[in-house]
């Protein structure tokens, strides 16, 4: 069957004539998604420890090793974090907002990195706020029973 | 016996090689930063990296361009093998005219991106350069446009792997944008759309580069990179590492490495991990080391959203995706930045088949008018979202709290979690003890004659009713429960027992994750 279409461009007209050859019946199937079967390396995995670009590392120990947690905010190396922070270099702030229960140091306080510092009830949980690096405490700006939104400041650190 | 032809190939090839020349070379090095084919070399098996279009040269013709050779266009491209596998990179040269990219220069990287798809590997994209080569005027925009456009249409079909080591400012961001990791290099690598002199002309804002567009600001801050290295090497390095958890392309699985761990290794640390007070933290990174095949864990976005951990283990040598909670963290909660991390990795892990495991412990959605005007809904429909459209095997370990959209978030079955496994500690409800008792027994609290014992009272039945596993187990809805020291051998034989997982899904174009 042929079907005649007119277009106008810039004032001209064109007539346009199409054959239509039928339409596409049927289901058209779904898909079916597959993980493909493993693929079998006999090779020992490289693991993010090797130091020189020779490919696989040695075999590791078989027994399990259970690795120190990386502390979030203190693994960072420290030049770039503190042009980072976005308050002041030593400044401590609430990540979420809550109730102090307890607050664990003093001005002139020397603290460890990691070191507990304030605890914010939020969530029903008792949230630790640490160190992000050995310092002296400068000021504490939180008493307990003392309600804190996310961002205030909470002790300073130099 | 070299003929005079072949020796001018020699020479000539000799000349492009030294790229900018020994003095440029030189300023790059005293940056801490390695050439672009001293980083191919260090990415790369050695002696495994392949050069491809050494000869390219820039057409431009205004602005005394004409005059100016630049070797390679700016950039080095080519292939090698990275671990025994075959992958595409392109290196920007910063020591040829600031690395700048021109026609020609994009037309290098198109080039390979392009044959990485067709070969179906990995492409890794190394960034250092000033930006458009301005000269080029449109030329330049139109090449940044194509490996923009080839960047979409290899995302989800090869890894794409961007690394940052020098600058990558205004439009040049965007290919790393849609990439699938990107890389950056502490006090070398920079991004931005808009640089700090352009901030303090329109904004009166005064920042460094490193403050606003350096490794930290888009590791911590703006979570728009995935990994931040101290220095180069190291940076290459974890780079291999990464690549040894994907496949080659979505057609593939990860390769699966011998594993030296027991697979039916116990661990009795679990069953003392999580406090007997609900409301005390535990660090959930001690949980997926314990799991993980000899406890190496590779971690994806480290400083982003820490309330929630996402990174690769091996179990039985198989690459696994892992989502934890970290009620070490603000105290796990799911908000914007965490669903947005969340649903990034699980995409990234379903593209390229690669099975996904979630830890749970998870108090629920963080309340506040931050997170409800910042779009807490759309955000968190993403992970939603992302775990339901997810096919790869899902299998889910709750280790303590699964409250209310949290509970149905954190790919519980209903989102078609494979297996859920519970330990005893856990707390499946729509909210709180506190929170449910006071709202169901309102009414018999205000009319009891020692109201505050009633509360108690009422809290303590409604914990003790409902603050448990077994009622979503007696539906269903979680596997089994287990003791925490039994978690490993569950988990690969969970996992082990879903190699064949297929699923049918109805026929579209693509979904429409709420963005």
């Amino acid at each position: 069957m042929i079907k005649k279409f007119r277009i106008v461009v810039d004032g001209k007209t064109h007539e346009v004539e199409v054959e239509e050859l039928g339409t596409v019946t049927g289901n058209i199937e779904a898909p079916m998604e597959r993980v493909p079967a493993p693929v079998y390396d006999q090779g020992q995995a490289p693991t993010r420890f090797v130091k020189s670009g020779a490919g696989p590392a040695p075999a590791p120990a078989p027994a399990p090793v259970v690795q120190a947690a990386p502390a979030p905010v203190a693994a960072a190396p420290a030049a770039p974090a503190k042009a980072a922070a976005p308050a002041g270099a030593g400044d401590v702030t609430a990540p979420l907002q809550g109730t102090i229960l307890a607050v664990n140091v003093a001005a002139g306080d020397a603290v460890k990195s990691g070191q507990t510092l304030v605890v914010i009830e939020a969530m029903k949980m008792e949230n630790e706020i640490v160190a992000p690096s050995d310092g002296t405490v400068a000021s504490v700006s939180v008493s307990k029973g003392q309600t804190v939104a996310a961002g205030d400041l909470l002790v300073s650190l130099r | 016996m070299t003929t005079v032809k072949q020796q001018e190939m020699l020479d000539r090839k000799a000349q492009l090689r030294l790229g900018g020349g020994e003095k440029a070379i030189d300023r790059q090095h005293s940056q801490g930063k390695y050439t672009a084919r001293e980083r191919l070399e260090r990415l790369f098996d050695p002696d495994t990296f392949v050069e491809t279009g050494l000869f390219v040269k820039h057409r431009c013709v205004n602005f005394g361009m004409e005059k100016k050779e630049a070797a390679g266009d700016g950039v080095v491209t080519g292939y090698g093998l990275i671990n025994g596998r075959m992958a595409y990179a392109s290196a920007q040269d910063f020591t040829v005219i600031g690395g700048s990219l021109g026609e020609m220069h994009a037309q290098k990287i198109a080039a390979a991106q392009e044959a990485a798809m067709k070969v179906g590997c990995p492409m890794i994209s190394i960034n250092d350069s000033g930006g458009a080569r301005i000269q080029e005027g449109v030329d330049a925009l139109a090449g940044y446009g194509r490996i923009f456009y080839n960047n979409t249409m290899a995302s989800g079909v090869i890894p794409q792997i961007s690394v940052i080591m020098g600058p990558c400012a205004g439009g040049a961001v965007y290919s790393p944008a849609i990439t699938d990791f990107i890389f950056m290099v502490q006090g070398t690598g920079e991004m931005f759309i808009t640089g700090p002199q352009v901030i303090k002309a329109v904004t009166g804002e005064e920042v460094t580069a490193e403050a606003l567009g350096g490794a930290m600001a888009h590791n911590r801050i703006s979570g728009c990179a995935h990994f931040a290295c101290a220095d180069e090497d190291s940076c290459l390095q974890e780079i291999r590492a990464l690549l040894t958890f994907l496949p080659q392309n979505n057609n593939e699985t990860a390769p699966q490495y011998a594993c030296t761990d027991d697979l039916n290794r116990e661990d009795e640390m679990l069953d003392t991990i999580v406090p007997e007070n609900p409301n005390k933290a535990y660090d959930m990174y001690d949980i997926i080391h314990s799991i993980a095949d000899n406890g190496e864990f590779f971690e994806y976005q480290r400083y982003f959203a820490p309330n929630i951990i996402t990174g690769y283990i091996r179990l039985n040598g198989r690459s696994i995706g892992v989502i934890a909670s970290q009620p070490k963290a603000m105290a796990g909660v799911l908000d914007i930045n965490s669903s947005d991390k969340a649903s990034r990795f699980i995409r990234t892990c379903d593209a390229f088949n690669i099975p996904l495991l979630t830890l749970e412990d998870v108090p629920g959605f963080l309340p506040g008018t931050a997170q409800e005007h910042g779009g807490i809904i759309r955000h968190g429909a993403k992970m939603l979202f992302a775990y339901s459209e997810a096919s790869v095997p899902k299998v889910t370990l709750i280790t303590r709290k699964a409250y209310g959209g949290a509970y149905i978030g954190m790919c519980s079955k209903h989102l078609g979690a494979d297996f859920v496994y519970a330990w005893p500690d856990t707390e499946i409800a729509v909210m709180g003890a506190e929170g449910a008792a006071n709202i169901i027994f309102s009414r018999a609290i205000k009319n009891a004659e020692d109201p505050a014992a009633e509360r108690k009272a009422r809290i303590k039945e409604y914990q003790d009713t409902m603050m448990n596993p077994y009622i979503a187990a007696s539906r269903g809805y979680v596997d089994d429960v287990i003791m925490p020291h039994e978690s490993r051998k569950y988990l690969i034989s969970a996992f082990e027992s879903l190699q064949g997982k297929r699923v049918s899904k109805p026929l579209k174009k693509h979904g429409n994750i709420p963005l």
